[in-house]
Protein backbone atom coordinates (compact mmCIF):
# COMPACT_ATOMS: atom_id res chain seq x y z
CA UNK A 1 0.00 0.00 0.00
CA UNK A 2 1.40 3.53 -1.17
CA UNK A 3 1.94 6.13 1.76
CA UNK A 4 -0.81 8.31 0.63
CA UNK A 5 -3.60 6.10 0.29
CA UNK A 6 -4.16 6.45 4.26
CA UNK A 7 -4.62 10.22 4.64
CA UNK A 8 -6.32 10.07 0.92
CA UNK A 9 -8.91 8.13 1.96
CA UNK A 10 -9.80 10.24 5.03
CA UNK A 11 -9.89 13.67 3.71
CA UNK A 12 -12.05 12.25 0.68
CA UNK A 13 -14.49 10.80 3.79
CA UNK A 14 -14.45 13.79 5.47
CA UNK A 15 -15.17 15.88 2.36
CA UNK A 16 -18.09 13.34 1.14
CA UNK A 17 -19.86 13.89 5.25
CA UNK A 18 -19.60 17.71 4.29
CA UNK A 19 -20.66 17.30 0.92
CA UNK A 20 -23.86 15.21 1.83
CA UNK A 21 -24.41 17.74 5.11
CA UNK A 22 -24.39 21.07 2.75
CA UNK A 23 -26.40 19.19 0.12
CA UNK A 24 -29.01 18.53 2.66
CA UNK A 25 -29.31 21.85 4.13
CA UNK A 26 -29.37 23.33 0.55
CA UNK A 27 -32.13 20.79 -0.14
CA UNK A 28 -34.30 22.10 2.50
CA UNK A 29 -33.99 25.23 1.32
CA UNK A 30 -34.99 24.06 -2.19
CA UNK A 31 -37.69 21.60 -0.99
CA UNK A 32 -39.48 24.38 0.98
CA UNK A 33 -39.60 26.71 -2.45
CA UNK A 34 -40.67 29.86 -2.03
CA UNK A 35 -43.89 30.77 -3.74
CA UNK A 36 -45.03 33.35 -5.86
CA UNK A 37 -47.20 34.64 -3.32
CA UNK A 38 -44.65 34.36 -0.46
CA UNK A 39 -42.20 35.89 -2.21
CA UNK A 40 -44.61 38.76 -3.18
CA UNK A 41 -45.67 38.90 0.31
CA UNK A 42 -41.78 39.46 1.66
CA UNK A 43 -41.70 42.41 -0.93
CA UNK A 44 -44.66 44.00 1.04
CA UNK A 45 -43.05 43.65 3.75
CA UNK A 46 -40.04 44.72 3.19
CA UNK A 47 -41.72 48.05 1.54
CA UNK A 48 -44.30 48.84 4.48
CA UNK A 49 -41.03 48.06 6.78
CA UNK A 50 -38.92 51.01 4.64
CA UNK A 51 -42.39 53.21 5.27
CA UNK A 52 -42.69 52.77 8.73
CA UNK A 53 -38.98 53.66 9.23
CA UNK A 54 -39.58 57.33 7.36
CA UNK A 55 -42.40 58.33 8.87
CA UNK A 56 -40.86 57.22 12.29
CA UNK A 57 -37.62 59.26 11.81
CA UNK A 58 -40.16 61.95 10.53
CA UNK A 59 -41.89 61.55 13.87
CA UNK A 60 -38.75 61.79 15.78
CA UNK A 61 -38.03 65.32 13.87
CA UNK A 62 -40.97 67.24 14.46
CA UNK A 63 -41.54 66.05 18.40
CA UNK A 64 -37.82 67.25 18.44
CA UNK A 65 -38.80 70.70 16.89
CA UNK A 66 -41.97 71.13 18.92
CA UNK A 67 -40.02 70.25 22.11
CA UNK A 68 -37.61 73.05 20.68
CA UNK A 69 -40.52 75.68 20.30
CA UNK A 70 -42.08 74.69 23.17
CA UNK A 71 -38.88 74.94 25.53
CA UNK A 72 -38.26 78.06 24.81
CA UNK A 73 -36.61 80.13 27.38
CA UNK A 74 -39.18 82.18 28.93
CA UNK A 75 -37.47 84.70 31.38
CA UNK A 76 -39.65 85.80 34.54
CA UNK A 77 -42.50 83.77 33.34
CA UNK A 78 -43.20 81.75 36.01
CA UNK A 79 -45.81 79.93 34.86
CA UNK A 80 -44.79 78.72 31.27
CA UNK A 81 -41.47 77.59 33.10
CA UNK A 82 -43.81 75.37 35.52
CA UNK A 83 -45.49 73.97 32.37
CA UNK A 84 -42.79 73.42 30.34
CA UNK A 85 -41.27 71.42 33.17
CA UNK A 86 -44.09 69.43 33.70
CA UNK A 87 -44.18 68.66 30.05
CA UNK A 88 -41.34 67.62 29.96
CA UNK A 89 -41.25 65.30 32.88
CA UNK A 90 -44.04 63.55 31.47
CA UNK A 91 -42.14 63.33 28.41
CA UNK A 92 -39.51 61.64 30.03
CA UNK A 93 -41.83 59.09 31.61
CA UNK A 94 -43.50 58.44 28.44
CA UNK A 95 -40.07 57.43 26.52
CA UNK A 96 -39.84 60.44 24.70
CA UNK A 97 -36.49 61.26 25.68
CA UNK A 98 -33.60 59.89 25.10
CA UNK A 99 -31.72 59.17 28.30
CA UNK A 100 -28.46 57.99 29.88
CA UNK A 101 -27.19 56.50 32.60
CA UNK A 102 -25.16 53.36 34.75
CA UNK A 103 -26.85 50.06 34.04
CA UNK A 104 -26.36 46.88 32.55
CA UNK A 105 -26.24 45.65 28.82
CA UNK A 106 -27.09 42.23 28.39
CA UNK A 107 -26.58 40.19 25.64
CA UNK A 108 -28.66 36.80 24.57
CA UNK A 109 -27.97 34.75 21.05
CA UNK A 110 -29.09 31.53 19.89
CA UNK A 111 -27.16 28.41 20.88
CA UNK A 112 -26.05 28.29 17.19
CA UNK A 113 -22.93 25.95 18.81
CA UNK A 114 -25.69 23.79 20.25
CA UNK A 115 -27.42 23.47 17.44
CA UNK A 116 -24.38 22.47 15.11
CA UNK A 117 -23.20 19.69 17.81
CA UNK A 118 -26.88 18.17 17.78
CA UNK A 119 -27.93 18.70 13.93
CA UNK A 120 -31.06 16.20 14.39
CA UNK A 121 -32.36 18.02 17.85
CA UNK A 122 -35.01 20.62 17.55
CA UNK A 123 -33.97 23.69 16.68
CA UNK A 124 -36.55 25.25 18.76
CA UNK A 125 -34.37 24.08 21.86
CA UNK A 126 -31.36 26.09 20.38
CA UNK A 127 -32.97 29.53 20.09
CA UNK A 128 -34.05 32.49 22.04
CA UNK A 129 -37.89 32.72 22.16
CA UNK A 130 -39.74 36.05 22.82
CA UNK A 131 -40.84 34.42 26.01
CA UNK A 132 -37.02 34.58 27.08
CA UNK A 133 -36.87 38.17 26.59
CA UNK A 134 -39.84 39.08 28.46
CA UNK A 135 -39.18 37.14 31.27
CA UNK A 136 -35.54 39.19 31.41
CA UNK A 137 -37.29 42.15 31.19
CA UNK A 138 -40.03 41.68 33.46
CA UNK A 139 -37.48 40.64 36.21
CA UNK A 140 -35.52 43.88 35.82
CA UNK A 141 -38.60 45.94 36.42
CA UNK A 142 -38.45 44.00 39.64
CA UNK A 143 -34.82 45.67 40.16
CA UNK A 144 -36.68 49.25 39.77
CA UNK A 145 -35.29 49.69 36.02
CA UNK A 146 -35.54 53.10 34.48
CA UNK A 147 -35.23 53.10 30.78
CA UNK A 148 -35.30 49.84 28.56
CA UNK A 149 -34.09 49.10 24.87
CA UNK A 150 -33.83 45.84 22.96
CA UNK A 151 -31.72 46.33 19.54
CA UNK A 152 -32.64 50.07 19.70
CA UNK A 153 -36.33 49.81 20.26
CA UNK A 154 -37.14 51.95 23.31
CA UNK A 155 -39.52 50.02 25.94
CA UNK A 156 -42.55 52.00 26.67
CA UNK A 157 -45.37 50.29 28.54
CA UNK A 158 -47.62 49.40 25.50
CA UNK A 159 -44.34 47.73 24.19
CA UNK A 160 -45.32 44.11 22.91
CA UNK A 161 -42.71 41.23 22.52
CA UNK A 162 -44.20 38.88 19.86
CA UNK A 163 -43.14 36.08 17.62
CA UNK A 164 -44.40 35.35 14.23
CA UNK A 165 -43.14 32.30 13.30
CA UNK A 166 -39.84 32.20 14.66
CA UNK A 167 -39.14 36.08 14.19
CA UNK A 168 -39.22 38.00 17.19
CA UNK A 169 -40.73 41.31 16.83
CA UNK A 170 -40.40 44.32 19.19
CA UNK A 171 -42.80 47.51 18.73
CA UNK A 172 -43.67 45.74 14.97
CA UNK A 173 -39.75 45.99 14.45
CA UNK A 174 -38.14 42.72 13.07
CA UNK A 175 -35.31 41.99 15.35
CA UNK A 176 -32.13 39.53 14.92
CA UNK A 177 -30.22 38.08 17.59
CA UNK A 178 -28.21 38.55 18.92
CA UNK A 179 -30.47 40.65 21.74
CA UNK A 180 -29.05 43.35 23.21
CA UNK A 181 -30.69 44.94 26.13
CA UNK A 182 -29.96 48.07 27.62
CA UNK A 183 -30.87 48.53 30.87
CA UNK A 184 -30.56 51.63 32.74
CA UNK A 185 -31.21 51.37 36.77
CA UNK A 186 -28.90 50.51 39.35
CA UNK A 187 -26.25 48.60 38.32
CA UNK A 188 -25.66 46.26 42.01
CA UNK A 189 -29.88 46.13 41.89
CA UNK A 190 -29.99 45.09 38.29
CA UNK A 191 -26.83 42.49 38.35
CA UNK A 192 -28.66 41.02 41.48
CA UNK A 193 -31.84 39.83 39.64
CA UNK A 194 -30.21 39.41 36.38
CA UNK A 195 -28.16 36.26 38.12
CA UNK A 196 -31.21 34.67 39.52
CA UNK A 197 -33.48 34.65 37.01
CA UNK A 198 -33.99 33.60 33.19
CA UNK A 199 -30.46 34.69 32.52
CA UNK A 200 -28.74 32.15 34.73
CA UNK A 201 -31.15 29.40 33.31
CA UNK A 202 -30.19 30.56 29.89
CA UNK A 203 -26.44 30.32 30.60
CA UNK A 204 -27.05 27.11 31.98
CA UNK A 205 -28.74 25.37 28.98
CA UNK A 206 -25.73 26.33 26.82
CA UNK A 207 -26.84 29.75 25.47
CA UNK A 208 -24.23 32.37 24.79
CA UNK A 209 -25.65 35.22 27.21
CA UNK A 210 -23.19 37.66 28.47
CA UNK A 211 -23.44 41.36 30.36
CA UNK A 212 -21.26 43.91 31.12
CA UNK A 213 -22.13 46.48 33.94
CA UNK A 214 -21.76 50.24 33.32
CA UNK A 215 -21.07 53.16 35.77
CA UNK A 216 -22.34 56.99 35.61
CA UNK A 217 -18.67 57.53 34.17
CA UNK A 218 -19.39 55.14 31.77
CA UNK A 219 -23.10 55.37 30.64
CA UNK A 220 -25.66 53.65 28.53
CA UNK A 221 -27.34 55.82 26.19
CA UNK A 222 -31.17 54.57 25.37
CA UNK A 223 -32.92 56.43 22.83
CA UNK A 224 -35.99 57.54 22.22
CA UNK A 225 -39.51 56.03 21.57
CA UNK A 226 -40.41 56.26 17.74
CA UNK A 227 -43.25 55.02 17.76
CA UNK A 228 -47.22 56.55 17.81
CA UNK A 229 -49.68 56.95 20.44
CA UNK A 230 -52.91 56.64 19.29
CA UNK A 231 -55.91 56.74 21.89
CA UNK A 232 -59.24 55.74 19.85
CA UNK A 233 -61.15 53.68 22.58
CA UNK A 234 -60.54 55.38 25.85
CA UNK A 235 -62.79 58.24 26.10
CA UNK A 236 -61.17 61.49 27.52
CA UNK A 237 -63.30 64.43 28.20
CA UNK B 1 12.39 20.54 -1.24
CA UNK B 2 11.88 17.14 -2.74
CA UNK B 3 7.78 16.80 -3.30
CA UNK B 4 6.39 13.53 -1.88
CA UNK B 5 3.53 12.34 -4.70
CA UNK B 6 0.59 13.11 -2.49
CA UNK B 7 1.04 16.40 -1.61
CA UNK B 8 -1.08 18.10 -4.76
CA UNK B 9 -3.83 15.75 -4.20
CA UNK B 10 -4.00 16.62 -0.74
CA UNK B 11 -3.86 20.01 -0.88
CA UNK B 12 -6.61 20.22 -3.43
CA UNK B 13 -8.96 17.90 -1.47
CA UNK B 14 -8.05 20.10 1.58
CA UNK B 15 -8.94 23.81 -0.22
CA UNK B 16 -12.28 21.98 -1.30
CA UNK B 17 -13.09 20.93 2.78
CA UNK B 18 -12.49 24.64 3.22
CA UNK B 19 -15.14 25.49 0.80
CA UNK B 20 -17.43 23.07 1.77
CA UNK B 21 -17.15 24.15 5.65
CA UNK B 22 -17.55 28.08 4.77
CA UNK B 23 -20.58 27.27 2.46
CA UNK B 24 -21.74 24.84 5.53
CA UNK B 25 -21.54 27.53 8.27
CA UNK B 26 -23.34 30.41 5.91
CA UNK B 27 -26.17 28.35 5.22
CA UNK B 28 -26.65 27.09 8.93
CA UNK B 29 -26.67 30.46 10.05
CA UNK B 30 -28.67 31.89 7.54
CA UNK B 31 -31.84 30.03 7.93
CA UNK B 32 -32.99 31.67 11.58
CA UNK B 33 -34.32 34.82 10.30
CA UNK B 34 -34.33 35.01 6.86
CA UNK B 35 -38.49 35.66 5.52
CA UNK B 36 -37.87 33.12 2.85
CA UNK B 37 -38.02 30.46 5.33
CA UNK B 38 -41.06 31.36 6.97
CA UNK B 39 -44.59 30.07 6.38
CA UNK B 40 -47.48 32.29 4.05
CA UNK B 41 -49.32 32.38 7.10
CA UNK B 42 -46.96 33.84 9.40
CA UNK B 43 -46.13 36.59 6.66
CA UNK B 44 -49.74 37.58 6.69
CA UNK B 45 -49.81 38.11 10.43
CA UNK B 46 -46.44 40.31 9.25
CA UNK B 47 -47.84 42.55 6.64
CA UNK B 48 -51.34 43.14 8.82
CA UNK B 49 -49.04 44.21 11.86
CA UNK B 50 -47.24 46.53 9.83
CA UNK B 51 -49.97 48.02 8.16
CA UNK B 52 -52.03 48.78 11.53
CA UNK B 53 -48.45 50.32 12.51
CA UNK B 54 -48.17 52.62 9.40
CA UNK B 55 -51.46 53.61 9.98
CA UNK B 56 -51.26 54.60 13.94
CA UNK B 57 -47.83 55.99 12.76
CA UNK B 58 -49.83 58.18 10.02
CA UNK B 59 -51.87 59.52 12.31
CA UNK B 60 -49.18 60.60 14.63
CA UNK B 61 -47.46 62.14 12.19
CA UNK B 62 -50.94 64.40 11.43
CA UNK B 63 -51.62 65.13 14.81
CA UNK B 64 -47.99 66.11 15.14
CA UNK B 65 -47.62 68.04 11.82
CA UNK B 66 -50.70 70.05 13.12
CA UNK B 67 -49.41 70.47 16.05
CA UNK B 68 -46.07 72.18 14.60
CA UNK B 69 -48.39 74.40 12.29
CA UNK B 70 -50.20 75.82 14.84
CA UNK B 71 -47.13 76.84 16.85
CA UNK B 72 -45.27 78.31 13.47
CA UNK B 73 -47.94 80.36 12.37
CA UNK B 74 -49.28 81.79 15.20
CA UNK B 75 -45.19 82.79 15.70
CA UNK B 76 -45.22 80.77 18.96
CA UNK B 77 -46.79 83.27 21.17
CA UNK B 78 -46.96 82.56 24.81
CA UNK B 79 -50.98 82.13 24.55
CA UNK B 80 -50.16 79.60 22.06
CA UNK B 81 -47.45 78.20 23.80
CA UNK B 82 -49.66 77.65 26.84
CA UNK B 83 -51.90 75.82 24.79
CA UNK B 84 -50.29 73.66 23.04
CA UNK B 85 -48.29 72.65 26.11
CA UNK B 86 -51.90 72.02 28.18
CA UNK B 87 -52.88 69.88 25.22
CA UNK B 88 -49.30 67.64 25.50
CA UNK B 89 -50.05 67.38 29.31
CA UNK B 90 -53.08 66.09 28.67
CA UNK B 91 -52.16 63.60 26.27
CA UNK B 92 -49.29 62.15 27.54
CA UNK B 93 -51.10 62.26 31.39
CA UNK B 94 -53.06 59.46 29.87
CA UNK B 95 -50.11 57.81 28.11
CA UNK B 96 -48.63 57.61 31.74
CA UNK B 97 -51.96 56.43 33.45
CA UNK B 98 -51.88 59.88 35.39
CA UNK B 99 -55.96 59.76 35.11
CA UNK B 100 -58.88 57.24 35.68
CA UNK B 101 -60.29 56.33 32.14
CA UNK B 102 -62.72 54.67 30.50
CA UNK B 103 -63.76 52.55 27.37
CA UNK B 104 -65.18 49.69 25.96
CA UNK B 105 -62.72 46.78 25.89
CA UNK B 106 -61.96 43.00 27.41
CA UNK B 107 -61.54 41.79 30.71
CA UNK B 108 -60.06 38.39 31.56
CA UNK B 109 -60.87 37.08 34.79
CA UNK B 110 -58.81 34.04 36.30
CA UNK B 111 -60.75 32.12 39.04
CA UNK B 112 -58.96 30.41 42.20
CA UNK B 113 -59.13 27.03 40.53
CA UNK B 114 -57.19 28.14 37.79
CA UNK B 115 -53.61 26.96 38.31
CA UNK B 116 -51.50 30.17 36.92
CA UNK B 117 -47.98 31.69 37.63
CA UNK B 118 -46.94 35.23 37.42
CA UNK B 119 -45.46 34.50 34.17
CA UNK B 120 -48.82 33.76 32.31
CA UNK B 121 -50.01 36.97 33.27
CA UNK B 122 -47.25 38.79 32.29
CA UNK B 123 -47.52 37.24 28.82
CA UNK B 124 -51.37 38.05 29.29
CA UNK B 125 -50.42 41.37 29.33
CA UNK B 126 -48.09 41.15 26.80
CA UNK B 127 -50.50 39.81 24.50
CA UNK B 128 -53.09 42.12 25.23
CA UNK B 129 -50.66 44.76 23.75
CA UNK B 130 -49.84 43.54 21.14
CA UNK B 131 -53.53 43.28 20.00
CA UNK B 132 -53.47 46.65 20.35
CA UNK B 133 -54.73 47.73 23.82
CA UNK B 134 -55.04 51.27 25.01
CA UNK B 135 -54.75 51.09 28.72
CA UNK B 136 -54.89 47.88 31.03
CA UNK B 137 -55.56 46.84 34.69
CA UNK B 138 -55.12 43.90 37.09
CA UNK B 139 -57.64 44.16 39.79
CA UNK B 140 -57.10 47.65 40.55
CA UNK B 141 -53.85 48.15 39.41
CA UNK B 142 -53.37 50.86 36.66
CA UNK B 143 -50.22 48.68 34.56
CA UNK B 144 -47.33 51.47 33.64
CA UNK B 145 -43.45 50.68 32.46
CA UNK B 146 -42.95 50.12 36.02
CA UNK B 147 -45.55 47.41 37.19
CA UNK B 148 -43.69 44.49 38.87
CA UNK B 149 -45.66 41.64 38.28
CA UNK B 150 -44.15 38.79 40.47
CA UNK B 151 -45.39 36.08 43.26
CA UNK B 152 -44.55 37.26 47.07
CA UNK B 153 -45.09 35.13 50.17
CA UNK B 154 -47.87 36.41 53.12
CA UNK B 155 -48.56 34.00 56.17
CA UNK B 156 -46.67 30.52 54.16
CA UNK B 157 -48.96 30.82 50.92
CA UNK B 158 -47.53 32.22 47.52
CA UNK B 159 -49.52 35.04 46.16
CA UNK B 160 -49.00 36.54 42.54
CA UNK B 161 -48.47 39.83 43.28
CA UNK B 162 -48.83 43.19 40.98
CA UNK B 163 -46.07 46.39 42.57
CA UNK B 164 -45.95 43.55 45.88
CA UNK B 165 -49.26 43.92 46.68
CA UNK B 166 -50.76 40.50 46.56
CA UNK B 167 -53.71 39.68 44.20
CA UNK B 168 -56.85 38.06 45.99
CA UNK B 169 -59.15 36.25 43.58
CA UNK B 170 -60.76 36.58 41.56
CA UNK B 171 -57.97 38.12 39.67
CA UNK B 172 -59.07 40.07 36.28
CA UNK B 173 -57.56 41.92 34.08
CA UNK B 174 -59.27 44.83 32.05
CA UNK B 175 -57.96 46.01 28.86
CA UNK B 176 -59.35 49.39 27.19
CA UNK B 177 -59.56 48.73 23.00
CA UNK B 178 -61.28 47.21 20.27
CA UNK B 179 -62.96 44.47 21.90
CA UNK B 180 -62.90 42.25 19.20
CA UNK B 181 -60.16 42.62 18.24
CA UNK B 182 -58.62 42.34 21.73
CA UNK B 183 -60.40 38.97 22.12
CA UNK B 184 -59.30 37.70 18.83
CA UNK B 185 -55.39 38.49 19.98
CA UNK B 186 -55.89 36.20 22.97
CA UNK B 187 -58.34 33.14 21.57
CA UNK B 188 -56.69 32.61 17.93
CA UNK B 189 -55.91 29.23 17.74
CA UNK B 190 -52.22 28.32 19.72
CA UNK B 191 -52.30 31.51 21.46
CA UNK B 192 -52.22 31.85 24.72
CA UNK B 193 -56.04 30.71 25.39
CA UNK B 194 -55.02 27.50 24.45
CA UNK B 195 -51.94 27.66 26.07
CA UNK B 196 -53.65 27.82 29.32
CA UNK B 197 -56.02 25.78 28.63
CA UNK B 198 -53.14 22.65 28.61
CA UNK B 199 -52.32 23.59 31.94
CA UNK B 200 -55.87 23.29 33.22
CA UNK B 201 -56.65 27.30 33.29
CA UNK B 202 -59.29 28.35 31.86
CA UNK B 203 -60.31 32.05 31.95
CA UNK B 204 -63.35 33.85 31.13
CA UNK B 205 -63.46 36.30 29.07
CA UNK B 206 -65.84 38.87 28.54
CA UNK B 207 -66.19 41.89 25.92
CA UNK B 208 -67.25 45.24 27.87
CA UNK B 209 -69.08 48.20 25.83
CA UNK B 210 -67.82 50.35 29.06
CA UNK B 211 -65.02 49.87 31.18
CA UNK B 212 -63.36 52.02 34.35
CA UNK B 213 -59.62 51.60 34.74
CA UNK B 214 -58.10 53.53 37.85
CA UNK B 215 -54.90 56.08 37.31
CA UNK B 216 -51.49 54.84 37.63
CA UNK B 217 -50.26 54.82 41.84
CA UNK B 218 -46.77 54.36 41.52
CA UNK B 219 -43.98 55.39 39.97
CA UNK B 220 -40.36 54.69 39.62
CA UNK B 221 -38.49 58.19 39.83
CA UNK B 222 -35.24 58.32 37.49
CA UNK B 223 -32.54 58.10 39.97
CA UNK B 224 -30.04 57.08 38.04
CA UNK B 225 -31.41 58.23 34.17
CA UNK B 226 -30.22 61.76 32.76
CA UNK B 227 -31.25 63.38 29.71
CA UNK B 228 -29.21 63.01 27.05
CA UNK B 229 -27.42 66.58 25.85
CA UNK B 230 -28.64 67.70 22.62
CA UNK B 231 -25.87 68.95 20.25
Amino acid sequence: MKKWVLPITIVCMISGLLLSLQLRAQSTIVSNPISERNQALIEIINKLENETDVIQSQISKIREEIETIEERKSYGQEDIIQLQNKVQKARKEAGLIPLKGPGLVIILDDNKAGLQAAQNDDPNRYIIHYENILNVISELKLAKVEAISINGQRIVTSSEIRCVGNVILVNTTRLAPPFEIKAIGNPSFLEDILLSGEFELLKNLGFPVSYTKHTSEDPIEIPAYAGSFQFKYIKSD
Amino acid sequence: MERKSWQIPVTIVLIFVGILLTLQFQSQTRVLTDLSTQKTEHLITMVRNLSDKRTSLMEELATLENTLQELKVSGATDANIIENLNADLKRLSIVNGEKEVSGPGLTVTFSEYDPILYTDLVLLINELWAAGAEAIAINETRVNFNTVIFYGEVNNSMYITANHIPLSFPITIKAIGNPNTLDKGLTLPGGIIDNLALFQAFPEIEQQEELVLPAVEKKVPFYNARDVEKN
